[in-house]
């Protein structure tokens, strides 16, 4: 009997599999979705152009303009940043059972709080007032996500319904705030007030100037030392170093004084080191540190759901919510806390826009960006993956920054970008219809191609 | 005498998987033909070739004596063939017309259906439906919304759906898995109606009590192999038991006489609501010991599922008190419940029991995936988690490709095995097993069976609910009959009969007869 029954399963055996096939497995569907959007994209300029040589010329010019041109790649960067943060945000979402919609609100939430406590802060230093900003764009957004989150986990209310509401409401107040409440009365066009100096987010062109002051040095020298502290845990961890070092003070011992050192270094040489070499010289490049904060975010996604009880228990509700409350699992607190999480990843986007990237260092009042919603086709094409949402972020941000040189180069409408990103959308929604174009066979029975939502009402 | 469907040599192939190995199959007109064996023996795939669903490898297939290729249930249909599937193909907010009547216009010329695009012709669909319930006893509304229909009621419907469609030979696919024992028997009483009007039934099972009910001849199948066929007359269910499994099998449960000890479960004067707000627990008290098995039997609806949601914090009682080993939890989450050291076989494996999308490894930390040593304060500790999970997939028999396998790719057995090994693996005083072998087989009930004995001599007390009379009846120490919401008597387990509590199952209690 046994050899049947095991004969009957399906016959991966993850292990087994060569590195390859993993790979196509995981990114596959996704990479054939991007091509075939791009080939469709191409077919549609070649249709209205009606000539081949303007779609070289297009896709030309759009690469040139994301990687190519002067400052292209650093501006896909920029980019990217937020697109990353409020992936990871809608991801945060979908593994819960969640599909938070509204991140762009949310976005616009943290935008408003950092503008607010940005310009609040004036001559508080950086080491606090940095923090503080980034803290209450978090924080906005996070309870504006939580309200719809408690809605659905309390009565029942669909999330989608009322984080859209709570869109509007959010671009609406953010109007309100802006020629309203804290309108900048120096300023002509309506605009918030200049946030203090001391809590802009740094670019990398001016991480020399900014280190010359020892506060902010120490404060870089203490996140470097966080972060060595969180590699070495891992390192320690591993059987074959817990071996070799055996006691757990001694363990922490190493932790610590591995940390302390390295803090130490980066505390006294890394100011000399950017004051006689850094790479990032241009005064003009808006390459900024959030890009720093958004890798380290897409890490700590990944450990929330891989490595902690939090993670399982979210993912547990988000796949079988009456197996969860079977299980123990306080299905309100959380649903609650991965709307608020999402909402704050989207938050401190809107946040680094506000601190980093605006070139009034302020809330405008067009503020418009359009972030929210193609982060949720790339935490789609993702899978839900931190790291895939990196890659896709980085090519959402650079079609978003090559589409100028495109329609400058080719005439090309810049919009027929929105066309591809759609296409991807519908293509990585619908992977049947790529494995149809490909005449690939499913390997997966259908129901195991979950929805990444519960449905309506549920 | 006639063949209406013949099968020979049907061999169906999957990636590294021989499905079906040269199987002859044939099926008399007029006859009930059932197919035994275990999940996983191949029962499905011969079916869905003979539903078209899957095209065979090698091997033919003829209907009434004539070759012919079955190449999709719709052409099934078109040939006479129709199938009941142990899920339901029905649409909850549809009626039950107009469950029938759907897809019904391509297939038969009965354009009467769909008269024209615009107008459905429910009234001569509601008729044809009367007529045909009429004549094979299939009591079934044809203007009821089959979200209102109990399960049985939605078997009917699909069995006139097959009807409907003019087949001749019916599958029907674990038609009793689902049923309660009094609904297993209207079934049976419709099939032999349905084949002394001459339709040909192949009925599918793992239950051996039912093939001696209601068939003319049984065919046994076992690892894609058929093993034999028999009349049931000539069989005995110990050895048909050896014939599916392929070893000896103890049908009953060997158990020494129990030991109770102190009380560990204790309920009074509870009342829970249900969904509708009507009191479906009213007033039940009872007390389990350590080291006994209190059985309780009755019919599906009586209650049961939501006292044993009561007891373990999933429903809110309104009245009455539980308390497990002296601590009160009438009103505890189920995260206090369970930490009071109760273990929960959930009635429903797939809602409540598992997260189908997670890996067997996963399911297995399910409940204490927080606590200590598989997780620290923040942080899961998967080297523990994963070293445990390979001892218990050992321990229980669980077969499986490897811990990372999605649960939901295994069979209901090895699903329910998964299930057994996590809440039966802590250290526990109090085991509530509702429906412990609903839909799984005999190699598997089996081994449920002897787990759950093997709790109560470790000192745990046991409450045991299920629809099976034979369950209850092998596994418990003391019986309670549940009855709309009461538990009418309570007996000692040897002295009960059979008769005695499928009275009591209907409600009727000797000392009220008046």
């Amino acid at each position: 009997m046994s050899s049947s029954v095991q004969a009957a399963l399906p016959q991966s055996k993850p292990a087994a599999r060569g590195f390859l096939r993993r790979l196509w497995d995981a990114i596959g569907m996704s990479l054939l979705a991007l091509v075939t959007a791009f080939l469709l994209g191409g077919l549609v300029i070649w249709i209205t152009s009606g000539s081949f040589d303007t779609v070289v010329q297009a896709y030309a010019g759009l690469f040139r303009g994301a990687f190519v041109k002067e400052r292209g790649l650093t501006e896909t960067l920029v980019a990217s940043v937020p697109y990353i943060l409020l992936s990871l945000g809608v991801a945060v979402g979908f593994k819960s059972g969640l599909f938070n919609i509204g991140v762009e609100g949310q976005f616009y939430i943290g935008a408003v709080a950092a503008a607010w406590v940005g310009q609040a802060v004036q001559g508080v230093p950086a080491i606090i007032s940095l923090p503080l900003a980034i803290g209450a764009g978090a924080l906005g957004g996070a309870i504006w996500a939580a309200i719809p989150g408690y809605l659905k986990a309390r009565f029942g209310v669909h999330e989608v319904i009322n984080t859209i509401m709570m869109n509007y409401i959010a671009f609406r107040f953010a109007e309100y705030v802006v020629s309203g409440p804290l309108r900048d009365k120096l300023a002509s066009a309506p605009q918030t007030p200049r946030i203090s100096p001391a809590a802009e987010l740094w670019t990398f062109a001016a991480v020399p100037k900014r280190l010359e002051d020892p506060l902010n040095a120490f404060a870089v020298a203490l996140i470097a030392a966080f972060i060595t502290w969180l590699i070495m845990r891992w390192v320690v961890g591993r059987p074959s170093m817990q071996k070799r070092i055996a006691g757990k003070s001694q363990r922490r011992a190493v932790l610590l004084g591995v940390s302390a050192f390295v803090g130490m270094i980066v505390f006294v040489g890394l100011p000399v080191l950017t004051r006689t070499w850094w790479p990032f010289t241009d005064q003009y490049d808006r390459l900024h540190t959030g890009l720093i904060l958004a890798i380290f975010a897409a890490v700590a996604v990944w450990w929330l759901f891989a490595k902690t009880t939090l993670g399982f228990s979210l993912r547990m509700v988000g796949a079988n919510p009456n197996a969860a409350r079977y299980a123990g699992v306080n299905i309100t607190r959380n649903i609650v806390t991965a709307m608020a999480m999402s909402g704050a990843l989207a938050g401190i986007a809107g946040t680094i826009e506000i601190l980093g990237v605006s070139i009034c260092r302020c809330l405008p009042l067009f503020f418009s960006s359009g972030y929210g919603f193609d982060s949720i086709a790339i935490a789609l094409l993702a899978k839900n993956n931190p790291f895939g949402i990196i890659a896709g972020s980085f090519l959402f941000g650079a079609m978003r920054n090559g589409a100028d040189l495109m329609e400058l180069n080719s005439g090309v409408s810049k919009y027929i970008i929105s066309l591809i990103q759609a296409l991807v959308l519908l293509f990585v929604a619908a992977p049947g219809v790529v494995r149809w174009m490909y005449r690939i066979k499913s390997e997966r029975r259908p129901e195991e191609e979950a929805p990444l939502t519960r449905g309506w009402g549920g | 005498m006639t063949l209406a469907l013949q099968a020979t040599g049907i061999t169906k192939r999957f990636p590294g998987v021989l499905a079906n190995d040269h199987i002859n199959f044939d099926l008399e007109k007029g006859e009930i033909h059932a197919l035994l064996g275990e999940n996983g023996a191949g029962k499905s795939t011969l079916m869905n070739i003979l539903y078209g669903l899957y095209q065979p490898d090698e091997g033919q297939i003829s209907i009434n004596g004539q070759p012919t290729h079955i190449t999709s249930p719709h052409d099934a249909i078109a040939q006479g063939i129709g199938m009941v599937h142990q899920h339901f193909m029905l649409i909850p907010p549809l009626t039950v017309a107009e469950n029938i009547m759907l897809g019904q216009e391509s297939i038969i010329e009965a354009t009467r259906a769909l008269k024209s695009v615009s107008v459905l012709d429910r009234r001569s669909v509601s008729k044809r439906i009367r007529e045909l319930s009429q004549q094979y006893g299939l009591a079934v509304d044809p203007d009821a919304y089959v979200r209102d229909l109990a399960v049985g009621e939605q078997q009917r419907v699909e069995i006139v759906k097959a009807l409907y469609r003019s087949a001749d030979i019916l599958i029907l696919d674990e038609p009793t898995a689902v049923l309660t024992p009094q609904e297993a028997d209207d079934l049976f009483v419709i099939m032999r109606k349905l084949i002394g009007q001459g339709k040909s039934i192949v009925f599918i099972t793992h239950k051996l009590r039912e093939v001696f009910a209601v068939s003319n001849r049984i065919s046994v199948m076992r690892s894609g192999q058929m093993v034999g066929s028999i009349k049931p007359a000539e069989a005995t269910s110990e050895m048909l038991a050896e014939m599916m499994v392929g070893r000896k099998v103890i049908l009953s449960i060997d158990k020494e006489e129990a030991h109770p000890q102190e009380p560990v479960l204790h309920v009074e004067n509870l009342r829970v609501m249900d969904d509708r707000r009507h009191m479906a627990v009213d007033g039940v008290s009872l007390e389990v010991r350590a080291g006994e098995i209190l059985g309780i039997a009755g019919v599906q609806g009586n209650g049961q599922t939501e006292l044993a949601e009561a007891l373990t914090g999933l429903r809110r009682a309104t009245d009455g008190q539980v308390t497990i080993l002296g601590k009160d939890t009438t009103h505890a989450t189920p995260r206090q419940v369970t930490s009071a050291g109760t273990a929960h076989i959930p009635e429903d494996r797939q809602k409540h029991g598992l997260v189908l999308s997670f890996s067997v490894r996963d399911n297995l930390v399910l409940c204490s995936y927080y606590q200590s040593p598989f997780a620290g304060r923040i942080e899961m500790n998967w080297p523990v988690i994963e070293q445990q999970a390979e001892e218990l997939v050992h321990m229980y028999d669980v077969h499986t490709p490897s811990i990372r396998t999605n649960v939901g790719s295994l069979s209901g057995g090895n699903q329910q095995k998964v299930i057994a090994a996590r809440e039966l693996a802590r250290p526990i005083k109090f085991l509530l097993a509702n429906q412990p072998t609903r839909g799984l087989d005999v190699g598997s009930i089996e081994f449920i069976h002897r787990r759950i004995v093997e709790a109560r001599d470790n000192g745990c007390a046991v409450l045991l609910i299920s629809a099976e009379l034979d369950e209850i009846m092998s596994l418990s120490d003391r019986i309670a009959v549940m009855y709309k919401g009461h538990i009418l008597e309570t007996l000692e387990a040897q002295a009960a009969t059979r008769e005695q509590l499928g009275l009591l199952m209907a409600g009727v209690k000797e000392d009220l007869h008046v």
